[in-house]
């Protein structure tokens, strides 16, 4: 059990996602959104430091694009802080706080499309690009990638989540499970379904 | 195809099956055409968007990261302060307004009536609008931190 709390810390931490209680001096998330609560300043500060990276990385596989990505896991930070009495103690910090990002995405994605009734622009897409390929590569996977940054942003939002937390933050089914508040079969099926839909959008067996 | 053969066929595509599990799903894959197309496909998918990742934002930016959320925390506290004392100065100068109104005796009536009318009119929807947005409040304050 021991062996497995570790293993879960070192991948939760590989994820930038972890409860920091693991060495000398540091607190845990918890404690610095109770000690924020009682207007500790640099409580805050640590942690927006210990969390912007992921904040901003998740917003931005949620809504697709760099600048209101940056807003919103700045807002949501802000969320946080003026919702830090709401917060229970005994409560893990990332899935509190992971929801406040997920609903502020919503509601960005949802007054988007009252505003420009069509999907986000392909120059707004900035968030993805090819990994440690050589150019002949990249140029040869191009027109797929551009295709699945098409599809990825036609998905509902539950199937971008999904793909947005194992694909892209590399997290694994017991830590979507966790910050999800949902069994891991159903992370299984969410997958499923949402890879489904996302080789449908990409022209169905397109290898 | 059942749920949980689906279930099995997204935790074998990204190796997150119990070794029996595993077993079970490639005794089953050997026979079923569908599973196996299934999976080509998935395993296809998991390719391209492996080429994929989260490009970052520049080192400047992160580090005017905290700066910039704890402005608009400075920002919001600015607005609330700066909106009580606007209202508590509007309440006193109305205040102040109506009292040398009414204790004018030259004012007409109409004026005194219509002013009135108008302040409590005005009066109503305030505290409406107020009770609509605390109710709403009390019930939707958690939509962000809820599943």
């Amino acid at each position: 059990m021991r062996e497995f709390a570790r293993y879960m810390t070192q991948r939760l931490d590989n994820a930038g996602l972890s409860e920091r209680d693991d060495g000398p001096g540091m607190v845990t998330d918890s404690a610095l959104v109770m000690n924020m609560h009682n207007g500790d300043k640099n409580a805050f500060r640590q942690l927006v430091e210990r969390h912007k990276r992921m904040a901003f990385q998740t917003a931005l596989g949620l809504v697709g694009n760099r600048d209101d990505a940056y807003d919103i896991s700045q807002e949501a930070f802000l969320r946080a802080y003026r919702s830090s009495g709401t917060y229970k103690s005994d409560q893990p910090f990332l899935p509190w706080f992971y929801t406040i990002i997920a609903n502020l995405a919503r509601t960005w994605l949802k007054k988007r499309s009252v505003a420009k009734s069509r999907d986000v622009d392909l120059d707004d897409v900035e968030y993805l690009m090819t990994s440690d390929t050589t150019p002949e590569e990249e140029y040869i996977r191009g027109e797929e990638i551009d295709l699945l940054r098409k599809s990825l942003l036609k998905l509902p939002f539950d199937d971008r989540e999904i793909i947005t937390l194992h694909h892209f933050r590399n997290m694994s089914y017991d830590e979507i499970a966790e910050l999800l508040a949902i069994p891991r079969g159903t992370v299984m099926s969410r997958l499923y379904y949402a890879r489904k839909r996302l080789a449908r959008l990409m022209g169905g067996d397109h290898g | 195809m059942d749920d949980r053969l689906r279930q099995m066929l997204a935790g074998y595509v990204d190796n997150e099956l119990t070794e029996q599990e595993r077993i079970e799903f490639e005794r089953e894959l050997a026979v079923n055409a569908e599973l196996q197309r299934e999976l080509k496909e998935f395993n296809r998918l998991k390719t391209v968007t492996g080429q994929m990742k989260y490009a970052d934002l520049p080192d400047q930016v992160w580090e005017a990261y905290w700066q910039s959320v704890y402005r608009k925390v400075e920002r919001g506290a600015g607005w609330v302060l700066a909106s009580v004392g606007a209202i508590v100065l509007l309440v006193f100068g109305v205040f102040e307004a109506f009292s040398k109104l009414y204790a004018d005796p030259t004012a007409p009536l109409w004026l005194k009536t219509g002013l009135t009318l108008g302040a409590v009119g005005l009066i109503i929807l305030l505290v409406s609008l107020i009770r609509e947005r605390f109710f709403a409040y009390k019930r939707e304050r958690y939509t962000e931190v809820e599943k």
